[in-house]
């Protein structure tokens, strides 16, 4: 840790050289107006960078938070007479509300419905600016009253640039922190945040207010660089320059914005004479970026200097550098013992990039790690208090239908504490259905939903997770791009107590929180035997292995009902048994598990009790025992009086 | 109310344009979940090949079909260059990539035609159909409205009745099955972009008599129509001409009532009605399966 932070100090006095010494070197008006010129717009991108590289949002109309900014601070000033610092807080805020807003404007709306919303509202204010006159000056501009200071030589570049600086030093600090984590994951999957209690709502709310406010703020130094402020620069083409500015220099890296500023800055300084091919050299940058680079230049450069490193043998040290790092953040050794051999196997295979075949060795080599823990290995965190017998769940007639389609009728289902229920059915039966209206991931069309007595129906599904329900999904829903670690990390969100201010501070209370989350979610890793994944991509591993991540991250929430949806769909028999042994240990440990499967014999060995649907009505409910006999759960299976004889004779 | 109903005619005009270009958007928006952002830049292209043809003497559907054709063209090359190899990314790369395109396509357009507004001679003439005193229609306002729709039911009806417009609701409705049943979805792509431009090509001929002529026109025209393809809902043909119309509509009555708030209507439209159903006014919401 204090290395760490002795390396992030580093690049602040780095930034602040480079910050304090080029106007220095070349004291011109022309140069110290450029360097103003990309600290505002850096800080934009930046800005931009969180929203679209990081949570996976998009915005075609950041131009208007720029706009608001220079107007609110502009205005603020002159007509309200706020001094220069408040009129830059108030720029900035104004943005960071119309941000909020947008987001709320915009929360169902996805692809190009969102892009649209953000076309709409750049639009909206750029013609403001336009033709408000009255209040905006429109296109023949604003007086803009400067403070005296800044007519002295480089000090406004000295102001916006050491702003650029601490918002580069907030950001990274944000980005690193379970904040960027939760952006990224809400970014890649959103119904899988929240079912981990994550409120996507307040979280879009939360990336699109960050994002406008930067982009305010850089409309506000825009609005002091000089006496007029005009409405010609807030059109639709300003927005698609920032996000050239993003795309281009690396979306969803720390230092991409600053490489991209570079680049949508000086291009059109370095080609003035070329006036008439600005259209086309900036659309030609956004295109062979988009298809050449996905990941910009500093993501491409990072690409080619692991590859490099890879083929020159560093890989291996930088490999078993690793373990060492995080043993120190607290991880359980036995589980940095299979680490250590996991990259290394990984990198020294072919030398060519093979994620799949590392993450498969390390599979193999985690799952004897995991097949060796015995039930003791349960953490005590885990273990809840719920009495045996206890009433957790109960559904009474619940409904679901879909533009006239029944697809849940009436069904009654009760799930007590420290069991094992089973619900199986045909397929199209209702079950995942059912499973989706118990998460809070659809709201149900008629009936109630009680959760230890308390009425939840209607209740989203970040509440849910946070009363202790969560669930893994049929169709996987991981956040692919993280590592197996992250994916897990984001599950104890409900535990999350420190807040915004330690994440932008990096406080040590916010370093001590995440380290004890790492040791817990390693403890998990090292119960569904994947310890030694812990830093590979999750979309990089087998697909049963994905399961099992699913599943620790579930576990991450504390849950009192944890509900598997197919858990053992497309495994293997051994991935199966593993899964069984699980879902066996953390009834031991006092958890309430439903289990949709059309796994049988999974079914038949784990469950306390099973509910069959047919058709979305419930058909049957009882022992394992009882259901296998049960005449018409052997007729919705199988069909036919004659069937059903014919399996009951067989049987017995 | 002379004044409001001339609103009304010219906003019909307008709005069956916006409509025409915007079934565009759908016809990609169902095969391939992408739309092209430069769609206005392409109609852009069309009206220019047009004109330069119509100036060079050639008679007036001559110069329709070359504008249509060159749109086209560039849906072909747009669908290889800017779709097909970002399928993979999240929705913020087709996006990009085809406004990346638009920009190349403008760049092109103003160093060909230059930045100058030409006009664009109509073949109906220049004088005015009276329907009152102060009301009145150009003959060219009445032949674009009825082209756009005669248009638009000669789409639906290939998109129902034929057996290609069947592939491609196929290939929207579950690519991997279609592809099962012999349909290749890489070309009912390329047909989609092809179709889609073609339409936005037809749309530029035959509003630029009625507009200004200019590399920058399809800036507005290309908003303008998205902004009617949300109203209407991406994926309803009937919903996307009723939100055209719509649009043209409110644009128009707005000059009269406040000229300031004229080019703001049709956003702060959006913004209200995504509010209030965020699938556009037809819009089906579909439920997402988890």
């Amino acid at each position: 840790m204090k290395g760490r932070n002795l390396y992030k100090w580093l690049w602040v006095a780095l930034g602040a050289l480079a910050v304090g010494v080029p106007p220095l070197l070349y004291p011109s008006v022309f140069f110290i107006h450029l360097l103003e010129r990309l600290a505002f717009l850096y800080i934009v991108i930046a800005g931009l960078n969180l929203l679209v590289g990081y949570s996976g949002q998009l915005s075609l109309g950041h131009a208007g938070f720029y706009a608001l900014g220079a107007y609110g601070a502009a205005l603020s000033a002159g007509r309200l007479g706020l001094p220069f610092p408040l009129a830059l807080l108030f720029g900035a805020f104004l943005a960071c509300g119309a941000g909020a807003l947008v987001a709320l404007l915009s929360l169902r709306a996805r692809g190009p419905y969102l892009a649209m919303v953000t076309i709409a509202f750049g639009a909206v204010v750029e013609i403001a600016a336009n033709r408000w006159t009255s209040l905006t000056g429109g296109p023949a501009g604003l007086r803009v009253d400067r403070p005296a200071w800044m007519e002295a030589g480089a000090s406004y570049f000295y102001l916006a640039g050491a702003l650029a600086l601490v918002v580069t030093l907030l950001l990274a600090n944000l980005v690193s922190s379970r904040y960027g984590r939760t952006l990224r994951a809400m970014g890649q999957s959103e119904v899988a945040a929240a079912v981990l209690g994550v409120d996507v709502r307040r979280w879009k709310m939360l990336v699109f207010g960050i994002s406008a406010f930067l982009a305010g703020l850089g409309g506000t130094l825009l609005a002091f660089q000089s006496t007029f402020l005009n409405s010609d620069g807030f059109q639709f083409s300003v927005s698609v320059t920032f996000l050239i500015g993003v795309i281009a220099g690396g979306a969803g890296t720390l230092a991409g914005p600053l490489v991209g500023t570079v680049v949508v800055a000086l291009l059109p300084q370095l080609f003035e004479r070329l006036y008439d091919y600005h259209l086309m050299i900036f659309g030609a940058i956004l295109l062979l970026t988009l298809l050449l680079m996905p990941q910009g230049i500093v993501g491409g450069a990072a690409a080619a200097l692991r590859r490099i490193a890879r083929a020159g043998g560093l890989g291996a040290g930088r490999a078993a550098s690793r373990p060492a790092e995080a043993a120190g953040t607290g991880v359980v050794p036995r589980a940095a013992g299979t680490e250590v051999e996991a990259p290394v196997a990984g990198a020294a295979g072919t030398g060519a990039e093979a994620p799949a075949a590392g993450a498969a060795g390390t599979g193999a080599e985690a799952r004897a790690a995991g097949a060796a823990a015995s039930p003791a290995d349960i953490p005590t965190w885990l273990v809840t208090d719920h009495a045996p017998g206890e009433v957790l769940l109960e559904a009474r007639n619940l409904r679901m239908h879909f533009a006239g389609l029944v697809a849940v009728d009436g069904v009654d289902l009760t799930v007590r504490a420290r069991t094992v229920h089973g619900l199986i059915g045909p397929n199209g039966s209702g079950k995942s259905t059912l499973v989706n209206m118990l998460s809070g991931v659809y709201t149900p069309s008629g009936g109630t939903i009680l959760w230890q007595g308390q009425r939840v129906d209607g209740l989203p599904a970040h509440r849910m997770a946070q009363l202790g329900l969560t669930r893994t999904f049929q169709n996987l829903q991981l956040f692919p791009e993280l590592t197996v670690l992250e994916n897990v990390l984001v599950g104890f969100h409900r535990d999350c107590r420190r807040g915004f201010l330690h994440a932008l501070l990096a406080t040590p209370g916010m370093a001590r929180e995440e380290a004890e989350h790492r040791r817990r979610a390693m403890e998990l890793l090292a119960l569904v035997g994947l310890a030694g994944a812990a830093d590979l991509p999750a979309g990089s591993l087998p697909y049963g292995q994905q399961r099992l991540v699913e599943i620790a991250r579930a576990l991450a929430l504390r849950p009192s009902l944890l509900v598997l949806d197919e858990p053992a769909a497309g495994c293997g028999p051994g991935e199966i048994e593993e899964i069984s042994a699980v879902v066996g240990r953390l009834r031991a440990a006092g958890l309430a598990i439903l289990v949709v499967e059309h796994h049988m014999e999974m079914i038949m060995g784990l469950c306390d009790e099973v509910t069959v649907l047919d058709f979305g009505q419930k058909i049957a409910e009882g022992s394992p025992g009882a259901i296998q006999r049960d005449p018409r759960v052997i007729e919705a299976y199988l069909g036919g009086e004659e069937v059903a004889a014919l399996v009951g004779g067989v049987g017995s | 109310m002379e004044q409001f109903l001339q609103a009304v005619i010219s906003g019909l005009v307008l709005g069956s344009i916006y409509a025409l270009i915007a079934q565009g958007y759908y016809v990609t928006y169902i095969t391939t979940n992408t739309l092209n952002f430069g769609q206005g830049d392409f109609l852009m292209l069309g009206a220019m090949v047009g004109l330069t043809l119509v100036m060079a003497g050639l008679p007036w559907w001559a110069a329709l079909l070359a504008g249509v054709a060159a749109a086209a063209l560039a849906g072909a090359v747009l669908e290889r260059m800017a779709i097909r190899p970002l399928r993979h990314l999240l929705s913020v790369g087709w996006i990009l990539s085809t406004v990346a395109v638009s920009m190349i396509v403008r760049n092109v357009a103003l160093l060909r035609w230059g930045r100058n507004p030409m006009a664009f001679p109509s073949p109906f003439g220049s004088g005015v159909i009276r329907l009152t005193e102060r009301v009145g229609v150009l003959p060219h306002e009445v032949f674009v409205a009825a082209a756009s729709l005669v248009t638009m039911a000669l789409l639906f009806l290939f998109l129902r009745r034929t057996l290609l417009g069947k592939a491609l609701a196929a290939v929207a409705w579950n690519r991997d099955a279609a592809s099962l049943m012999g349909i290749n979805p890489v070309r009912m792509s390329v047909f989609a972009f092809v179709l889609s431009s073609a339409l936005a090509g037809l749309g530029g001929v035959l509003v630029g008599p009625i507009t200004q002529t200019s590399f920058t026109m399809g800036l507005t025209l290309g908003l303008r129509a998205f902004a009617a393809a949300i109203v209407g809902g991406l994926e309803h043909p009937g919903g996307i001409l009723v939100g055209g119309l719509l649009i043209g509509v409110a644009e128009q009555v707005t000059a009269v009532i406040q000229p300031d708030l004229k080019d703001m209507t049709p956003f702060l439209l959006i913004l209200l009605l995504l509010v209030v159903s965020p699938s556009g006014i037809f819009g089906r919401r579909l439920k997402e399966k988890y």
